[in-house]
């Protein structure tokens, strides 16, 4: 069994093995080769490759076969002969070839095949040895210098001829032209058709725009590189940072502090590597595509999938393991009695409660902060969750008393239950001034698990009431925007009736009609 | 070496003389032109043809048409112009020359 290939020679498809193509692949190349150097070469070529093409199909016919095998092949060359056989018949004495390895020396010309307009500044490149782009850098600036750039270029364009030839292209880049140097580049096209120059102008400027195109998409490619590499270093700052801090305050603080401690390291490496890879693979996949004509290799593609799917594994077995943490619910209820008063003043404790973490987190010196208070902003940030609530209510008596109900989600409802056991709030009483706490806090190093406090304070009727306004989003039956209060005044004066809370001068104004 | 380098210097001038002499008598097909050149026992390999039919028409002694086959892609048909048959009368004149000087110089 062999492998066959279809090749198109002498605009005739033929099928042939493979072995067979190797040997007519090299054959053609010394062909070519012989004839670089010939004006004629690819007239004098084609006429060759059409001759090969109809004796492939003479054999093929007599042979009442379909594939051409390497002895065809052989036949052919013999017949066609080898170049050392034309060499003997040479129309002129084959100096270049037979009088030893030519000196190598540089022509200039315009390097066509790799050219943003005309290729002047890639030949001239080629001739200075130096890396193309710092001569279109130097001749963009001197577009500047009064436009004098694009003259030059034009006159350039007009005087350097291009390298049309295998050996012309061979002497623009002092390559040796014999067939060491013609193995290197043998796969590109063997000439390109002539023009002349009005019409190369025309081709030309169509490339130029196709040339923009690709500047363009290099300009998006670098951009989507710098960004995914900015991406990558935030990543890498972020990971280091979260597992240097892993034992310190900010594992307490919203969202980490859902994460358990002996999943952390494991989860956050993970979550990582779901995150990282493919920006890694989008940072390596944009600099092939635009810099380099190189393809993504395999082998890498599937080495970072490997550990993608590693790192989306750890991800999601910690958080589902995590999410089973929150299946079951349990809440217990305590209620505590309240000296009565007529009237009562609800404030919002805005005194931050600080850990010693906080102090040196904030660089609180206590000896400056003696006698002042850290107040909370009104509208807290990430870690502030909509866990406290409170409603007021008509008591059936004449007490005065708080409900608190403590709530916790848990894997189990045991669990649930010591979670809800955990919390750990407050509001105080002095006389009349009832403070809440705007917070829960955890204790016993516990994780957030959805726990809340609901409180309701139940009063007899007749109860009048100063709100601070800052409690109005803690309040959960009543909107004390709804009254028409004093703008000027940070309460807001309201009164249990019968039918429940009750603006007092809402109340007072019915009373008067 | 240097007899090599004679025949080959002789066999190349005949073997010209010998093409223009096949494209005289009418159309001719490449292939054709090789076989008569292998019967006349003068041409080793194909190869060589090509780049000496390519340089005889670009020097204006003969011009082609593509003429469409039975099987496979058209051929090139050549045929002599003006200056090809100026230059075979020259050439022909040339080898009456030639041929003297050698009957001469074998039988004196």
């Amino acid at each position: 069994m062999k492998k066959t290939l279809h090749i198109n020679i002498g605009n005739s498809i033929t099928l042939i093995e493979e072995d067979a193509y190797e040997m007519l692949t090299v054959y053609l190349n010394e062909v070519k080769f012989h004839f670089a150097k010939s004006v004629d070469n690819f007239e004098i070529v084609t006429d060759i490759e059409n001759r090969i093409a109809e004796l492939f199909g003479e054999m093929l016919a007599v042979q009442q076969k379909k594939v051409i095998s390497i002895e065809d092949v052989q036949e052919v060359i013999r017949q066609m002969g080898s170049v050392q056989d034309f060499e003997l018949s040479d129309d002129e004495p084959a100096e270049m070839y037979s009088e030893g390895p030519q000196p190598t020396v540089k022509k200039l010309y315009r390097d066509t095949d790799h050219a943003m307009i005309a290729g002047v500044c890639v030949g001239l490149s080629h001739f200075l040895d130096i890396d193309a782009r710092w001569v279109r850098l130097i001749a963009f600036a001197t577009i500047f210098l009064g436009g004098s750039g694009i003259l030059a270029y034009i006159v350039l364009w007009i005087m350097i001829p291009k390298a049309a030839t295998k050996s012309e292209k061979l002497f623009m880049r002092g390559e040796e032209a014999n067939l060491r140097g013609f193995a290197n580049s043998y796969l590109q096209p063997f000439v390109k058709e002539s023009r002349g120059f009005i019409a190369e102008a025309f081709h030309v400027l169509g490339t130029f725009i196709q040339g923009t195109g690709k500047v363009i998409f290099k300009i998006v490619s670098g951009f989507i590189i710098a960004m995914s590499a900015f991406g990558l270093v935030f990543l890498m700052v972020a990971l280091v940072a979260l597992l240097g801090v892993s034992d310190s305050d900010v594992v307490n603080q919203f969202p980490f502090s859902i994460v358990n401690d002996e999943y952390f390291t494991a989860l956050t490496i993970g979550a990582f590597l779901a995150g990282a890879i493919p920006l890694l693979a989008l940072l390596l996949f944009s600099v092939r595509v635009a810099f380099t004509d190189r393809g993504v290799n395999k082998t890498l593609s599937f080495v970072l999938l490997i550990i993608w799917l590693a790192g989306m594994g750890i991800t999601i077995f910690h958080v589902a393991k995590i999410s089973s943490e929150f299946k079951e619910n349990a809440e217990f209820a305590q209620t505590a009695m309240i000296r009565p008063y007529q009237n009562f003043t609800l404030e919002i404790d805005k005194t931050r409660f600080f850990t010693k973490e906080d102090s040196v987190k904030y660089h609180i010196d206590t000896n400056n902060y003696k006698g002042k208070k850290i107040l909370y902003s009104q509208y807290g940030g990430f870690d502030e969750q909509d866990n406290v609530r409170l409603s007021i209510e008509k008591s059936n008596d004449q007490t005065v008393s708080v409900y608190q109900n403590y709530s916790s989600q848990g894997s189990t409802f045991e669990d649930a239950l010591k979670n809800a056991q955990n919390i750990h709030y407050r509001f105080v009483q002095q006389d009349s001034l009832l403070t809440f706490s705007p917070v829960l806090r955890l204790i016993h190093q516990a994780k957030w698990r959805h726990q809340e406090v609901r409180l309701t304070l139940k009063v007899p009727v007749g109860t009048t009431f100063y709100i601070n306004r800052d409690i109005n989003r803690y309040l959960n039956n009543y909107n004390i925007w709804d009254c028409h209060h004093d703008d000027r005044s940070d309460y807001v004066e309201m009164i249990m009736t019968a039918d429940g809370l009750k603006c007092k001068h809402e109340r007072e104004e019915n009373k008067e009609q | 070496m240097i007899a090599e380098n004679t025949q080959t210097q002789m066999r190349k001038g005949i073997l010209e003389y010998c093409v223009l002499l096949i494209i005289s008598r009418g159309e001719i097909y490449a292939s054709d032109i090789i076989a008569e050149l292998k019967s006349a026992r003068l041409l080793v390999v194909e190869g060589t043809l090509y780049p000496l039919l390519t340089r005889l028409k670009n020097n204006g002694l003969l011009s082609y048409n593509w003429v469409e086959s039975t099987s496979g892609p058209p051929r090139k048909y050549y045929m002599l112009t003006a200056d090809g048959k100026a230059i075979l009368e020259q050439l022909d004149m040339t080898w009456q020359e030639l041929s003297y000087a050698i009957t001469t110089s074998k039988n004196k």
